[in-house]
């Protein structure tokens, strides 16, 4: 049935001329639908292809964002309908073929920095509606972002057409996506669309998602994407959909977890513009995927910890104005930390600044991503707020930590409000300071 | 004087960069080479194991936190406090120790309901006693003795107040929480227990 | 230690307060080489705020701030001190404080920005009094704005409440939303008064701005900003950095070295702690070193061709200091409790005398009302009464809910005679002499702080206060001015209009020292606005050149 329906479709791409049009005309030869722009403005969203596609500071969808990934850095497209720059001369086809099968209209494969696979699962109105708002609605911008360069082998592109034979396709789902019932709708959405997979699945020896282990946790950037499996200790099961509803939308619960990093880009530029319906529907399928266990979580990361109640005694001495000597772990905490999160850890009575107990952050048997909050800090904005917290990395205005500093209050908000003492040395935050994201 | 400590505030420091390369090479601590710079010759008392010690052993330590608890109204008080709070009060003036002994054994020998009825007392039956009482409740509200800072945060003025107002540095109530309606608050009624005393707010 | 090849620079900038570093960062962007000469130590945050923690007299501003030996700032306001001396009828007055370290003063300013009136720079031409400046108020407006978002300054909007000062373009940020006590107070002025209360416009996040947070109301303004919602000078040291601008801390300037025919600036001297002397060569110099220091130095750098000091043909380096020397009450209120301290110090000001005709007499002033956690007062003052156990926990409460602190800044006047000298008693561990100043309140600024007296009195009425305590005689406000004073003639002033000296062509100074007059405002943002306008007019120089 799905095949026949593919065929039905494709390539005529379903009802109407002008449709038909769209399919094999790459100018804006009609005026599209006011409803098909704002579907197509939705599945960009949904799919996050912002989130790659603009550098900091740059132009929309005009690429030269760094994405580094273990055979290095790759740097994203220009995506808009700029005909010399962009992708002006794709026709739907071309589009189609980029978009879910990761070709180039010049033929070359895309790396799979792209999530191609799991764009394959779009249906073919999403993809119409993607590729129609692309050429009608976004600026075309004028500049090509630096080429990519890759160490051998994975510089030659056909490496990325053998990986993608290992990495297979999903078989594009049919029908009308708007139509389906909840638990389809949020497949559709965790798989097609949000592409949870890229980040949360680990990855296999070829960089391909572990098909046995989906959502069960991975590394990237420095952060880790935890396991969002059902697994009630390790994953999110003792989650409600209304909390996970609450996180896509806002990047924050109360005691609970709040996002960062990749992820509070993810909840600023795609989940929190879902319709409550579809968030719905995400949440309902992610939380029944089959629960695995992660060995780097136990107990639960988001239950662990307790407010400080200790005082605060004081040796009144004061230092001269030149002392940079460093401060061990509670010193930097109560001199960087507890003025926002509190001497207790409980952050502000109104929520804007998180607790770190009860926190899933701070509680993680994966200490990465409270190294990266404290390097690169919080800045995310979603439903009408913006959450920021300073960086105290070397670009900070605010405090510049050390490696070292940053290791001993890490394991000292870990032991004190979270899982325990990670015994992370200075060096691991040295690793994970080069991580951060570039712009070429 | 308040002169006097402020100004010996900023003279701590005398070291230059280079003598401190030198301190560190003879491997002298950062702390002993300011002390030194300092020509101080003093310690202070929580930094300060061998006296930490004495007051761990202090008999009349138990009886500053009995009293303490006294003074304050109070059934609980911490106990970590009370012992900074003491070592700085006898570091500051060492005849304390014996008239904190004195001034609980006359709170033993009476039935006083309340602080203001110690107090008031304690005053008649010798003035010395108001300023060790002034130095009790400087140290438990204020977190001060020996003019130092023991606690800041944890200071009772702080606990009393912790419904409308933060302790500087320490606001938990997020951006903005200061355009919220703060408690209101009846005038006092209670009387003072102890002779006034000039109050002298130190310059800026 | 930096090698004598590395020191030389388009651009020597002495100083990195706000506005020799803003001078560093405008420069290092447009291609220009800057070296900055800092004679305080590179500093951090984290260490001050466990510093204030450790105060036992939390009200000294200066007071989490010990200076290193090798570049003394004032420990305190009190008099006799340690390194300002101050003579004169009216010597604690003028005992002001100041940071010499990264980043400079603004560690501890409370972010007040704003701009002054246009009158404020032609007070003898339109009032008759003191001088006019060399420059207009719409020479500054751009850069004002340029400040403003610099250092990320929100305020009203001009629609709805006017300050006096035209702006082209709305503040970088939208306005304090002010605390439960200022509230109150501006209900009251409006309703019972013909006066008003304004929202102050203050280089403090309501949002975040320049990667730093929004303001969580620490009530830390000064001494210590504890997570960097408030402007200071260090952000634009790191930003100059960043863009390759050479920062050397620890470097005391103390010589300004010339050509033979005295015209041009050809290098300057500095210190090392361990006095090591360095020579630092470049096309142009900036003395950007506050007020007293900029003075400071350049008498100390008087040699046989300028045995009155540098740029001194006038003989007007280090007269005519001023400041906003103003009044202070403190008052318990008997109205409804106000819990100030509730979010930033300093919000909200009565703006009603900034200006007006009485100027031809009087001096100006502003008020403001201190948003001031009184806790810690207030539990040192019950426990002076003699209260102990419940009876002191009640006074605490209603001290601390009720305790009114009212100050204002009243305009000082340039007067030759108020005036900085070189102390023949006192010198630095480098042989450096200390400052003194001599100063005498000027009548005009008297008559004005005896208005202000009036409308205090009449304030605490209107509050139906108790316990009044008049800080007693007059308030220095630390807003030092005028002792390289700007002006058109040569013979009676030491800058131009462009804060260019006289004397040496390419020898500029960045700071209020420049000032022909104080107005009422606080005098950073004007400083930063200057300084702005000094890297405006080098960057035009060295493209041409």
């Amino acid at each position: 049935m799905p095949d026949v329906a593919r065929k039905i479709l494709w390539p005529a791409l379903g009802a109407g001329a002008m449709l038909a049009a769209l399919s094999t005309a790459p100018a804006r030869a009609d005026e599209p639908s006011a409803e098909l722009l704002a579907r197509g403005k939705y599945v960009a969203t949904a799919g996050d292809c912002i989130a790659c596609h603009t550098r900091p500071g740059g132009q929309p969808f005009a690429g030269g964002l760094s994405i580094t990934t273990p055979m290095g850095d790759i740097i994203s497209t220009n995506i808009t309908p700029d005909p010399d720059h962009g992708i002006g001369k794709y026709t739907l086809q071309d589009f189609e073929k980029s978009v879910r099968h990761g070709v180039r209209r010049d033929g070359s494969r895309l790396y799979p920095a792209m999530p191609y696979v799991s764009y394959s699962g779009m249906t073919d109105d999403d993809v119409t509606a993607l590729y129609t708002w692309f050429m009608h609605d976004v600026k075309p911008v004028a500049e090509t972002p630096p080429a990519t360069s890759l160490n051998f082998p994975a510089n030659l592109r056909i490496t990325m057409a053998i990986w993608n034979l290992v990495a297979g396709e999903s078989e594009p789902e049919t029908g009308d996506a708007a139509t389906f019932d909840k638990l389809r709708r949020g497949k559709y959405l965790a798989h097609a669309l949000e592409h949870c997979g890229t980040c949360h699945t680990p990855r296999n020896v070829m960089l391909s998602e572990k098909t046995d282990s989906y959502l069960a946790g991975a590394s990237l950037l420095g952060w880790y994407a935890p396991d969002i499996t059902s697994s009630k200790t390790t994953g999110i099961g003792d989650w409600s959909e209304d909390d996970l509803v609450a996180y896509l939308r806002t990047g924050h619960v109360d005691g609970l977890s709040q996002a960062a990093g990749p992820m509070g880009e993810v909840i600023e530029h795609s989940s929190s513009h879902l319709t409550d319906e579809d968030l719905h529907a995400l949440a309902a399928y992610i939380l029944q995927v089959p629960a695995k266990e992660d060995d780097g979580e136990h107990p639960a990361r988001a239950r662990a910890g307790q407010a400080l109640d200790t005082p605060d005694i004081r040796s009144g001495e004061l230092t001269r104005i030149d002392n940079l000597n460093p401060m061990d772990g509670k010193g930097v905490y109560d001199a960087n930390c507890a003025s926002c999160h509190g001497d207790n850890g409980a952050g502000t009575g109104d929520h804007y600044v998180p607790s770190l107990f009860h926190n899933a952050v701070v509680g993680s048997g994966h200490p990465d991503n409270l190294i990266m909050t404290v390097l690169e800090g919080v800045n995310r904005t979603a439903n009408g707020v913006h959450a920021y917290m300073p960086g105290f990395d070397g670009k900070s205005d605010v405090q510049r930590l050390s490696n070292a500093e940053i290791a001993a209050v890490v394991n000292y908000v870990t032991a004190t409000f979270g899982n325990g003492d990670h015994g992370v040395t200075a060096e691991q935050v040295g690793a994970q300071r080069v991580q951060t994201p570039k712009t070429p | 004087m308040a002169a006097d400590r402020s100004c010996s505030s900023t003279r701590i420091h005398l070291a230059t960069p280079n003598s401190m390369r030198m301190a560190q090479a003879l491997r002298m601590s950062r702390r002993d080479m300011l002390l030194g710079a300092m020509g101080l010759a003093t310690v202070a008392v929580g930094a300060n194991p061998g006296l930490a010690a004495t007051v761990d052993e202090d008999t009349v330590a138990p009886l500053f936190l009995a009293l303490s608890k006294r003074l304050t109204d109070r059934e609980t008080l911490n106990p970590q406090i009370s012992q900074a709070l003491y070592a700085g009060i006898i570091h500051a003036v060492p005849e304390r120790r014996d008239q904190i002994g004195k001034l609980h054994a006359l709170m033993e020998s009476g039935n006083f309901s309340s602080a203001r009825a110690l107090a008031t007392a304690a005053e008649h039956a010798d003035p010395v006693f108001k300023d060790v009482i002034h130095e009790i409740m400087t140290g438990w509200y204020r977190g001060v003795a020996d003019q130092k800072v023991v606690v800041y945060r944890s200071a009772l003025m702080f606990d009393i107040t912790s419904d409308a107002i933060y302790p500087k540095t320490y606001a938990a109530g997020g951006p903005f929480y200061w355009t919220k309606t703060p408690p209101e608050v009846a005038v006092p009624t209670g009387e003072p227990a102890l002779s006034p005393s000039k109050f002298v707010v130190e310059p800026t | 230690m930096p090698s004598e090849q590395d020191l030389s620079a388009d651009v020597v900038i002495v100083g990195s307060g706000v506005a020799g570093s803003s001078i560093a960062n405008e420069l290092v962007r447009a291609g220009i080489s800057v070296i900055v000469l800092e004679a305080g130590p590179r500093v951090d945050r984290q260490h001050f705020v466990e510093n204030f923690r450790n105060l036992e007299n939390k009200p000294s501003y200066q007071g989490p701030f010990p200076s290193v030996p090798w570049a003394l700032h004032p420990p305190n306001q009190i008099t006799p001190n340690d390194y300002l001396h101050t003579t004169g009828p009216d010597a604690e007055a003028y005992q002001q404080v100041y940071l010499r370290m990264m980043g400079g003063t603004t560690w501890h300013w409370a972010g007040c920005a704003w701009r002054y009136l246009p009158s404020d720079f032609e007070l003898k031409t339109r009032y008759g009094q003191g001088r006019d400046w060399a420059l207009k108020y719409d020479d500054l407006e751009p850069f004002y704005y340029q400040a403003e978002v610099m250092m990320g300054v929100c305020g009203p909007d001009p629609a709805r409440e006017d300050l006096g000062s035209p702006r082209r373009q709305p503040y970088p940020m939208e306005a304090l939303p002010i605390s439960y006590a200022a509230q109150q107070f501006r209900k009251l002025i409006s309703e019972k008064t013909p006066y008003r209360v304004v929202h102050e416009p203050q280089a403090r996040n309501t949002r975040p701005y320049d990667n730093r947070p929004t303001c969580e109301g620490h009530n830390n303004c000064m001494p210590i900003c504890p997570i960097g919602a408030m402007y200071n000078g260090s952000y634009s040291v790191y930003h100059a950095e960043a863009a390759g601008a050479r920062f050397v801390p620890n470097a005391v300037v103390y010589k300004i070295e010339r050509d033979s025919a005295n015209k041009r600036v050809t290098a300057v001297h500095y210190y090392d702690p361990d006095k090591g002397s360095h020579r630092v060569t470049g096309k142009y110099f900036v003395i950007a070193a506050h007020c007293i220091e900029t003075a400071k130095l350049l008498l100390v750098s008087a040699d046989e061709q300028s045995p009155d000091g540098i740029a001194n043909s006038s003989g007007h380096v280090g007269r005519n200091m001023m400041d906003h020397t103003g009044v202070q009450v403190t008052f318990i209120s008997g109205d409804k409790a106000l819990w100030p301290g509730r979010g930033p110090l300093e919000t909200n000001v009565i703006d009603n005398f900034r200006d007006g005709s009485w100027r031809n007499e009087r001096g100006a002033y502003l008020v403001h009302m201190v948003d001031d956690n009184q806790v810690d007062l207030a539990t040192a003052l019950a426990i002076s009464k003699g209260y102990v156990g419940r009876e002191l926990e009640e006074q605490i409460r209603y001290l601390a809910s009720h305790t009114v602190r009212l100050f204002s800044h009243n305009e000082g006047l340039a007067d030759p005679e108020n005036r900085l000298t070189l102390s023949s008693t006192h010198k630095d561990m480098l042989g450096i002499p200390h400052p003194e100043v001599y100063y005498k309140l000027p009548e005009y600024t008297v008559k004005s702080c005896e208005h202000t007296r009036g409308l205090f009195r009449e304030l605490i009425g209107l509050m139906h206060g108790t316990d009044e305590q008049w800080t007693p005689g007059y308030f220095p406000q630390d807003h030092p001015a005028g002792s390289t004073i700007m002006g058109t003639d040569p013979k009676d002033s030491v800058v131009d209009g462009f804060c260019r000296t006289h004397d040496h062509e390419n020898l500029f100074i960045a700071s209020s020292s420049v000032f022909s007059s104080v107005g009422t405002g606080n005098i950073t943002l004007t400083v930063a606005a200057l300084a702005l306008r000094v890297a405006d007019t080098l960057k035009k120089e060295l493209s041409h050149a």
